[in-house]
């Protein structure tokens, strides 16, 4: 664990803090979304679970850290008494491990907007198998089951994956990430940088 | 014996194992029987009042309801042809298997809260975290890092009432209607991003400055230990979900699944 720095580590934790209080608003609406619209009303929201990965792994840039930051995040939403309990490390674990494959597929090289879509895309993946097993998604009609992995995967690209890239340029701005690898990407690469979030 | 006295990590792991076992049954019985004796265990031997109990289990009842009603609509038909139809609106149909499995998986949902909320309401978060480094071998890096920003909640409460009221004074915070109300959210949510992650940085450098090194080699004020009675307390919370499997399956409805997935 020496490749992590701490401040990147207590950066993930203290993302995952401010997410929590987002996720348990979220957590609220999915409640009331769920008891309407049936466990499709998870699915609409589902995205911003993976948010914490996305925008960890865009302002880190190293192998691991959307695994190591959806675990973290799962771990800090546990502490601060999410009541999903301790299942939550798995769920944290599998999601984060479906955006991590995306970001090893273009070899930790690209983080422009479709590739930190397509990492959203893939914490649904992962998280949505895990969901079928967990949830008995089984009992429903396949097709039900389809229209539910459909809104994920949009929900994932949509919430995680564009939120996120909003969100880190916004962060971007404010000079808050300057001691981070996101910022001297963006300073070595100049024009280039530009043209990355457009491949 | 009291349930916050077991060893968190082994608390954490009966749970989970509790989980998984569960997924497997499609019937009512066996979450109902889990339902039933969690939420004994808790109010007994974890100190828990039953008002507190059932205050915390409340918000699961709304999915639990979700559950219920989309599986009994949309939920896969018998391939047999026994298939019983109760009710019928045009192309939908509620057919008895339906309102069964609808029921299981609501019941599903409230055993799972049941399991976790009685991991959640005995355990002491930093407990926890220390259960983990020693008998998980989490990496203290990563937990020492997880505690410091995990102490940021009130910090950054007090952030956002004072980022709210710079934005009142400036006129920017007019409450209007829900689309402005999500703009709002925006703006609050960078300079809150923000200021997070100086702090963080701010953090991680204080603590190495005093000789934080994340290092393994490292003592504990606290120390935590697996005993006999964690053991036993795994093997009881694995025995019991067993034995509603059985008691299920003795009553004629225990569903497995397996030969539809």
């Amino acid at each position: 664990m020496s490749r992590w720095k701490l401040k990147e580590i207590v950066m993930m934790s203290v993302l995952s803090v401010v997410f929590a209080v987002i996720y348990l608003l979220f957590l609220q609406l999915g409640n009331v979304l769920t008891g309407f619209m049936g466990p499709m009303g998870y699915e609409v929201i589902f995205g911003i679970w993976f948010i914490v990965s996305v925008i960890a792994a865009n302002v880190i840039r190293k192998p691991g850290a959307a695994l190591l930051a959806e675990v973290v995040a799962s771990i800090v939403e546990l502490l601060i008494g999410n009541a999903v309990g301790p299942r939550l490390i798995l769920s944290g674990f599998i999601q984060g491990v479906g955006a991590e494959l995306v970001f090893a597929a273009v070899r930790y090289k690209r983080f422009g907007t479709p590739v930190l879509m397509a990492a959203g895309m893939g914490s649904a993946v992962t998280s949505f198998i895990w969901g079928y097993f967990i949830s008995g998604f089984a009992a429903l009609a396949p097709g039900y089951v389809a229209a539910m992995f459909a809104v994920r995967l949009i929900s994932g690209a949509l919430l995680a994956g564009l939120l996120g890239k909003w969100i880190c340029d916004a962060l971007l701005k404010t000079g808050a990430l300057r001691g981070f690898a996101i910022a001297s990407a963006e300073r070595n690469q100049g024009r280039a940088g530009r043209g990355e979030s457009l491949a | 014996m009291r349930l916050q006295e077991i060893n968190p990590s082994v608390k954490a792991g009966a749970v989970v194992i509790a989980i998984i076992l569960l997924a497997f049954a499609f019937d009512p019985v066996t979450p109902l029987l889990v339902l039933l004796g969690s939420s004994a265990a808790a109010c007994r031997f974890g100190g828990v009042s039953v008002k507190k109990w059932l205050l915390c289990l409340s918000p699961f009842l709304l999915i639990a309801i979700g559950y219920v009603w989309s599986a009994m609509l949309f939920g896969r038909v018998p391939s047999g042809a026994h298939a019983q139809i109760l009710w019928s609106f045009g192309p939908l149909q509620v057919t008895a298997a339906g309102v069964s499995r609808g029921i299981s998986l609501g019941l599903r949902v409230m055993s799972f809260a049941a399991l976790s909320l009685l991991f959640v309401l005995t355990t002491s978060p930093s407990h926890f975290m220390f259960s983990l480094m020693q008998q998980c071998r989490f990496s203290p890096k990563i937990a020492y890092g997880i505690l410091a920003g995990y102490r940021f909640l009130p910090l950054l409460k007090e952030e956002l009432a004072v980022i709210r009221t710079a934005h009142r004074i400036r006129r920017m915070g007019v409450t209007g209607g829900w689309a402005d109300q999500v703009k709002q959210l925006g703006r609050y949510a960078i300079p809150l991003l923000a200021s997070a992650i100086r702090k963080a940085e701010r953090t991680a450098m204080a603590m190495e400055s005093k000789g934080f090194t994340g290092s393994r080699q490292r003592t504990f004020y606290l120390r935590l230990s697996v005993t006999a009675k964690d053991w036993l307390f795994l093997a009881a919370v694995v025995a019991f979900v067993l034995v509603s499997f059985y008691i299920s399956g003795r009553l004629g409805q225990l569903s497995w699944y397996s030969g539809e997935l």
